[in-house]
C-alpha cells in the first residue's frame, strides 16, 4: 500500500525527531511505501483555525490537493494533524460553497481538491486497511508480558462526528487492539481518552502539568510498565513535561511514554538504539528490561 | 428487554459515603435511560432522588454521567448504552457537588454564568420598533441560544476537573464552556455594545485563553451549541479587538506568524 | 422566622418573571418562588411563536377577531382588546431585551402563520421561541437582582380575615418549612398537564397554583377547556404548530389532506379543538397509519426544514425513529392546554384580595372555549406584566401582615401525617395514572353525559383512595416522592372541578364537544362556568362573558 504522507510540522521535527525516523523504519518494515509531502504546509494545529479559519482551511485543502495530485490517500503521524484534517475535511465536504471559494485560491497556485480525499492516520491505517492479523504476522518479538497504557490525544477522538466514529466504531478502540496485536496487554484506565494539557503549555503550565500527573499517575496505579501514544505533541507532553508533574506532586512517577511507532517498532525486531528513547525525558530502560532487551 | 443499572446513591441524612446501587428490570425496547429512572422509582425504589421535568431535551434538567460521559438522561436510548445487555453507570454530573444521589448542586455552575453578565447591554436607548438585523446574524445566535443551560459541558470540561482536582475553589477555576458560550452570544450580538469590556474581562485568567481545546463540551452538548467553537470565535473576536498582550494570543499570534512565514500562502 | 416581601410571585416561567420584573422596575420589593430552577421551566416547551399584530396589513382588530372567534365567542372581548393592542409593544421590548427573533429580508421580525390566523402574526425564533424568550427573562431577572428561592415548593397560601397575606412553602434541598408573609401574591404556576394521560406537558405540569388558590378562596372559570394538541408523537412530546404553519399536510392512511372535509378555508391551519377532533374521527373511523395521523413535512425541503424547524427535526428522529426529510411523523392529539384556571380581571387580580394571577394558571379570559397558537406566550408576557403592576400598585395600601409561625407547625404537622402513613398497597403513580386515563377517556375530546358521570364518581374514589396512599421515602433531602403526594392532591381537585363543569355546561363550544349536545347554545351558555371549593364539595356559579365589538357569529374554519 502506498500513502501521500504528511510527516507533521516543525514542532516534532524539532521537538520528536525520533517519530519520523521511527514511523519512516515501521512503515519500511511493514512495506508500506510512502510519498514525501514536507513540503505541504503546518495543519494550523487548531490554534490557526481561530485565528483565521479560511486562512487555515486554504491550506489543508492545499495539502488535500497535493496528495490527490499523487493519486493516493493522505496518511498521518499525529493525532493532532489527523483531528485537524478531519474537521477540515468535512468543513470542505459538507459546503460545496465553500469548497469553490478555497479552491479559487488554490488555482492560482495551480491547485485543485476535489473535495473527496481519504486522511487516516497511521494507527486506523493498521488496523483498518493493513490488518491486524497481518501485523501480529510481523511481530518478530511479541510484547508479551509487557502492560501498555493506550493514551489517545484528543484530536483523534473528538469531535466524533468529524472523525467518522459512528461509520467506524472500531476507532475508539484501535490503540487497544494494535497494542494486543502486538502481543502485549492493553491497560484499562479513565485518562486513556482525556487531555494530556499541551495547548495549554506557556499558558497555564500549573495545570499543564497536573494533567500530565493525573493520566501517568493513574496508568502507574493500574499497573501500566509504559504509555503509548499516536500523537507527538501528547507525547511532548507526558513525556517532557513529566518532571515538572513529578515536582507538583512531590513523588516520582517515572512512567516511561512510547511513540505509537517506538512500541510497533519495537515488536517488529527493529533494536532500540534506532528507536530513539535516549531523546525522551522519563528514561526507557524499565521497559526495555521487561523485554529482556 | 432487560435493563441492568448501576446508580450512584448518596443521602446526605445517612451520615455515610456514596455507594452504587444495582437494579435490573424489564424495559420497552425503546426506552430512555430517564424512563427506566422513573420506573425504579414507581416498582423498586421511591428513594432514588433525580431531576427531570419535559422528556424531551429542552428544559436540562436531567443532565447526568451516563457511562462516564454527560448526557441527558431523557434523551439517552437504553439500547444505544447497553451494549449486548451490559450494565449501565449513572452518575450525577461531574465537577459540581452532590446534594443527593443523582442531584447536582449547581450554584457553582449558575455563578460562572453570572459572573459574565449574561445580559443584553445595548448601547444608547433602543429605537422605537425593534433594531433591524439580518436574519443571517441572528440566526446563528439562535443556535447559541439553544443551550438549555444543563451543564453537560461543565460536568465533562477538563480544566474545571483538573483545577478542582488541584484543590481550587470554584471562584477561582476556568469560567468553562457554558458561561463562555453564553458571552459569545452577547458579542455576536449587533446590538450589545460592550463587546470591549467583555472581551477584556473574559481574556483575563480563567477565561478564554484557559481552554485546552479538548473537544469534550462539543462532544457532550446534547443541544450541538459547540461551545469550544465559541470560544475560539471570542479568541479571534479578541485579537482582533486588540486584545492581545495575554498569554494566549501572544502564542496564538507567534504562531501564525511563524505558519505564514514558512507557507505558500 | 417569617420571611418577608412586599411582592411574592409563585412560578418562575415566563408570566411569572415578567411579573417580578415589572414590580422591581416599579421599585418595590419583589421575590420569585418556584419549585424548579426558572430555565426549567414549562415555558421552555413552547416551540411556535409569539403573536402581535406588527405587519402594515395587519391590525389589532384583525388579530382580536380571530382570538374571539377562536374562543368560540367565550372570551371576554374587554380583556382580548387590550390584550391584542398590548402586543406589538411587548414583543418589540423582548427584542429589545435580547431575543434573537428570525427576521425578514428587511431586518424586521419574522412572523409566521398560525392555527386560526388569518394573517401571519406569529414571531418566532427558529422553533425555540419559549426556550428563548424564558432564557431571556431570566437574563433580565439577573441583571435586576431580583431574588429568587429555587427549589422551593409552596404548600398552601396563607389567608387572613378572607385576605391572602402570603405562603407556606418546603426548601425542596431540605425539607424544612417557611412561612413568607407578602402584601401581594402572583400565582403564575402554569398549566396542569399531568391531570390528563398523555399530555404533552412536562412532569411539573400540576397545576399546583390553580389548586392553592382553589382551596384558599378564589374561584376558578372554565374548568371545563382543555385544548388537545393535534401534533404530539407516541409518548406526548409536542411537534409545534409551526410545523403546519410552514406548510406540512395533515394525512390519514389513503394519503388524503382529510381538513379539506373539515375546514375547507383553512385546512391544516384550522383551530386546534377543530383540527384534534378531526384527526380523532379519522382515527376512530379507521383511516389511522397504526393509530396515528402522519405529518407530512417532506415537500418543505431539507434547507427550509433544518431552518425553520431544526428541533422537531430532532425530536421526530430521536422519538419516533423518522427523519423528516424523507418519511412523514406519526402523531396524534394529545392534551396540551388549559384554557380555564384563577378566574382574574384584567389587572390580573382575582377573587381573593391580595391574590393575583397571571399566565396558563389564570383565567382573564383571552382564550375562551380554545386558544390560539402563539397567544399563549403572548399571555404570559401582557397579563405578567399587567399583574406585576397592578402589584405594585396594590403594595402602597397594604400593610405587613404578622404572619404566624404557628402556621409552620401546622403544615409541618399535615406533611409529617402523609409521611407516617404506613404502607396501603397503592401508590401514587398508580392513582395519577388512573386519573390520567379517566380524564383523556371521558372529559377529553368527546364527551356525553354518562361518560362525565363515570369520570366524576372514578375522581370520587380516587380522592378517597389518595386520603389513604403514603410514600415509602421518608427522607427530608430533596423527598421527590413526597413532591409527586402533594402534587397529586391539587390535580384531584382540579380534576374535579373539571369534570364537574364539564358535566354542568350542556353544550358544545370550542373544546367541549358534546355528542349529546353537539350544538352551540348562546341563548343558555353564553357565560362563563365558576367553581368554587368548600369542604362539602364544589359549588358552581355563572360569570357573564363581556361582548365589545364582536357579536357571536357561526364559526366555521
Amino acid at each position: 500500500m502506498k500513502f501521500a504522507y504528511w510527516p507533521g510540522c516543525s514542532v516534532p521535527r524539532q521537538g520528536t525527531p525520533e517519530l519520523r525516523i521511527t514511523a519512516a523504519a515501521v512503515c519500511d518494515k511493514l512495506g508500506i511505501e510512502l510519498e514525501d509531502l514536507s513540503l505541504a504546509p503546518c495543519t494550523g494545529s487548531g490554534i490557526l483555525q481561530a485565528r483565521d479559519l479560511v486562512y487555515a482551511d486554504t491550506l489543508n485543502a492545499s495539502t488535500f490537493a497535493m496528495a490527490e495530485d499523487m493519486g493516493l490517500p493522505l496518511m498521518t503521524i499525529c493525532s493532532t494533524c489527523q483531528g485537524v484534517f478531519s474537521q477540515a475535511r468535512r468543513r470542505l465536504k459538507e459546503k460545496p460553497d465553500y469548497l469553490a471559494q478555497i479552491n479559487q485560491t488554490l488555482e492560482e497556485q495551480g491547485m485543485k481538491y476535489s473535495g473527496n480525499l481519504e486522511v487516516k492516520h497511521l494507527l486506523w491505517v493498521l488496523v483498518e486497511d493493513y490488518g491486524l492479523a497481518e501485523v501480529g504476522k510481523a511481530v518478530v518479538r511479541s510484547l508479551k508480558g509487557l502492560r501498555v497504557a493506550p493514551f489517545y490525544g484528543c484530536y483523534l477522538l473528538r469531535p466524533s462526528a468529524a472523525l467518522g466514529l459512528d461509520e467506524h466504531p472500531e476507532r475508539r478502540t484501535c490503540l487497544e487492539s494494535l497494542i494486543e496485536a502486538l502481543g502485549a496487554e492493553a491497560v484499562e484506565y479513565r485518562g486513556k481518552t482525556l487531555c494530556c494539557g499541551y495547548p495549554l503549555v506557556g499558558v497555564n503550565d500549573e495545570n499543564s502539568a497536573a494533567m500530565v500527573g493525573t493520566h501517568s499517575v493513574e496508568a502507574k496505579e493500574k499497573g501500566a510498565d509504559c504509555m503509548v501514544t499516536p500523537c507527538p505533541l501528547c507525547h511532548m507532553n507526558l513525556d517532557g513535561v513529566q518532571p515538572q508533574a513529578s515536582e507538583q506532586r512531590e513523588t516520582r512517577i517515572n512512567m516511561p511514554v512510547l511513540h505509537l511507532t517506538q512500541l510497533i517498532g519495537l515488536a517488529l525486531g527493529i533494536d532500540p538504539p534506532d528507536l530513539g528513547f535516549d531523546r525522551h525525558a522519563v528514561p526507557v530502560k524499565s521497559v526495555l528490561a521487561k523485554l529482556g532487551l | 428487554m432487560e435493563a441492568r443499572l448501576r446508580v450512584r446513591r448518596f443521602d446526605p441524612e445517612s451520615g455515610e459515603g456514596a455507594r452504587y446501587q444495582s437494579y435490573t428490570l424489564d424495559v420497552p425496547d425503546y426506552a430512555t435511560v430517564l424512563e427506566v429512572l422513573l420506573q425504579i422509582r414507581e416498582e423498586l425504589d421511591d428513594s432514588l432522588a433525580l431531576r427531570c421535568s419535559c422528556s424531551s431535551a429542552i428544559c436540562g434538567s436531567c443532565a447526568m454521567r451516563i457511562n462516564g460521559q454527560a448526557r441527558l438522561a431523557c434523551k439517552t436510548k437504553v439500547a444505544a448504552v447497553a451494549a449486548d445487555g451490559g450494565e449501565i453507570v449513572v452518575e450525577p454530573v461531574g465537577n459540581m457537588p452532590v446534594i443527593k444521589d443523582l442531584v447536582a448542586d449547581m450554584d457553582p455552575f449558575w455563578q460562572k454564568v453570572r459572573a459574565v453578565e449574561p445580559w443584553l447591554q445595548p448601547k444608547g436607548p433602543p429605537p422605537e420598533r425593534e433594531y433591524l438585523v439580518p436574519h443571517e446574524v441572528m440566526r446563528p445566535l439562535a443556535d447559541v441560544m439553544a443551550c438549555i443551560m444543563c451543564g453537560s459541558c461543565v460536568s465533562d470540561c477538563t480544566v474545571l476537573e483538573t483545577e478542582l482536582a488541584l484543590g481550587k475553589p470554584y471562584e477561582q477555576t476556568f469560567l468553562a464552556p457554558a458561561a463562555l458560550a453564553k458571552a459569545y452570544r452577547f458579542v455576536g450580538d449587533p446590538r450589545d455594545g460592550a463587546d470591549a469590556e467583555r472581551l477584556l474581562a473574559l481574556s483575563r485568567l480563567e477565561g478564554i485563553w484557559d481552554c485546552t481545546r479538548c473537544n469534550f463540551c462539543v462532544e457532550v452538548c446534547p443541544k450541538s451549541v459547540a461551545p469550544m467553537d465559541q470560544i475560539l470565535a471570542l479568541r479571534r473576536k479578541a485579537i482582533e479587538q486588540g486584545h492581545d498582550e495575554y498569554l494566549g494570543a501572544r502564542h496564538t499570534l507567534e504562531f501564525e506568524k511563524t505558519v505564514r512565514e514558512s507557507s505558500w500562502l | 422566622m417569617v420571611l418577608s416581601h412586599d411582592v411574592l410571585v409563585i412560578g418562575a416561567g415566563l408570566a411569572g418573571m415578567r411579573a417580578a420584573l415589572e414590580a422591581r422596575r416599579k421599585g418595590v420589593d419583589v421575590a420569585v418562588l418556584s419549585k424548579v430552577h426558572p430555565v426549567r421551566s414549562h415555558s421552555t416547551q413552547a416551540q411556535g411563536g409569539i403573536n402581535a399584530a406588527l405587519g402594515e396589513d395587519d391590525s389589532w382588530e384583525k388579530h382580536g377577531f380571530d382570538t374571539v372567534k377562536g374562543s368560540d365567542y367565550l372570551g371576554d372581548q374587554d380583556a382580548i382588546e387590550i390584550f391584542v393592542k398590548d402586543a406589538p409593544e411587548r414583543v418589540v421590548e423582548l427584542e429589545h431585551m435580547g431575543t434573537v427573533f428570525s427576521r425578514r429580508d428587511d431586518g424586521r421580525i419574522a412572523q409566521r402563520p398560525f392555527g386560526g390566523a388569518a394573517f401571519p402574526r406569529t414571531c418566532y425564533v427558529a422553533d425555540i421561541t419559549g426556550q428563548v424568550l424564558l432564557h431571556v427573562l431570566h437574563e433580565q431577572i439577573l441583571q435586576a437582582g431580583v431574588r429568587v428561592y429555587e427549589e422551593w415548593f409552596a404548600t398552601s397560601l396563607i389567608v387572613e380575615d378572607g385576605v391572602c397575606r402570603g405562603a407556606l412553602a418546603m426548601e425542596i434541598r431540605s425539607g424544612q418549612l417557611q412561612a413568607f408573609s407578602a402584601k401581594v401574591v402572583i400565582m403564575a404556576t402554569g398549566g396542569l398537564g399531568r391531570v390528563y394521560e398523555p399530555s404533552t406537558n412536562s412532569l411539573i405540569s400540576t397545576g399546583d397554583g390553580q389548586a392553592l388558590a382553589y382551596r384558599a378562596g378564589a374561584a376558578l372559570m372554565d374548568t371545563e377547556f382543555v385544548q388537545y394538541h393535534p401534533t404530539a408523537l407516541r409518548n406526548g412530546i409536542l411537534m409545534t404548530e409551526g410545523a403546519r404553519g410552514e406548510g406540512g399536510y395533515l394525512l390519514n392512511s389513503k394519503g388524503e389532506r382529510f381538513m379539506e372535509k373539515y375546514a375547507p378555508k383553512m385546512i391544516e391551519l384550522a383551530s386546534r379543538d377543530v383540527v384534534s377532533r378531526a384527526e380523532q374521527t379519522e382515527l376512530d373511523e379507521g383511516r389511522g397509519v397504526n393509530g396515528f395521523i402522519l405529518l407530512d413535512l417532506r415537500h418543505l425541503g431539507r434547507e427550509k426544514i433544518l431552518e425553520r424547524l431544526p428541533q422537531i427535526h430532532e425530536l421526530a428522529m430521536d422519538i419516533a425513529g423518522v427523519d423528516a426529510i424523507d418519511e412523514p411523523i406519526p402523531i396524534r392529539p394529545a392534551m396540551h392546554y388549559f384554557m380555564g384556571g384563577i378566574k382574574t380581571d384584567v389587572h390580573g387580580a382575582t377573587l381573593l384580595p391580595g391574590l393575583y394571577a397571571a399566565g396558563e394558571c389564570a383565567c382573564v379570559t383571552v382564550h375562551g372555549a380554545n386558544r390560539l397558537g402563539g397567544n399563549s406566550l403572548l399571555e404570559t408576557i401582557v397579563f405578567g406584566r399587567r399583574s406585576g403592576v397592578a402589584a405594585a400598585e396594590h403594595v402602597d395600601g397594604v400593610l405587613a401582615a404578622n404572619v404566624s409561625e404557628a402556621l409552620v407547625s401546622q403544615e409541618g404537622g399535615r406533611i409529617k401525617a402523609v409521611l407516617d402513613r404506613s404502607d396501603s398497597g397503592d401508590s401514587v403513580a398508580r392513582i395519577r395514572m388512573e386519573m390520567g386515563q379517566t380524564m383523556n377517556r371521558y372529559v377529553g375530546m368527546f364527551r356525553d353525559e354518562k361518560g362525565l358521570q363515570k369520570a366524576v364518581a372514578k375522581l370520587a374514589e380516587l380522592k378517597e383512595r389518595y386520603k389513604r396512599v403514603g410514600v415509602h421515602d421518608r427522607s427530608r433531602v430533596f423527598n421527590t416522592s413526597l413532591l409527586f403526594h402533594l402534587e397529586l392532591g391539587n390535580m384531584l381537585d382540579l380534576a374535579e372541578a373539571m369534570a364537574l363543569a364539564a358535566l354542568h355546561r350542556k353544550e358544545s363550544r370550542g373544546a367541549q364537544f358534546r355528542r349529546d349536545f353537539p350544538q352551540r347554545d348562546d341563548e343558555e351558555w353564553l357565560k362563563h362556568v365558576l367553581v368554587r371549593y368548600s369542604p362539602e364539595g364544589p359549588s358552581l356559579d355563572y360569570s357573564p362573558v363581556a361582548i365589545t365589538r364582536w357579536q357571536p357569529e357561526r364559526r366555521v374554519y
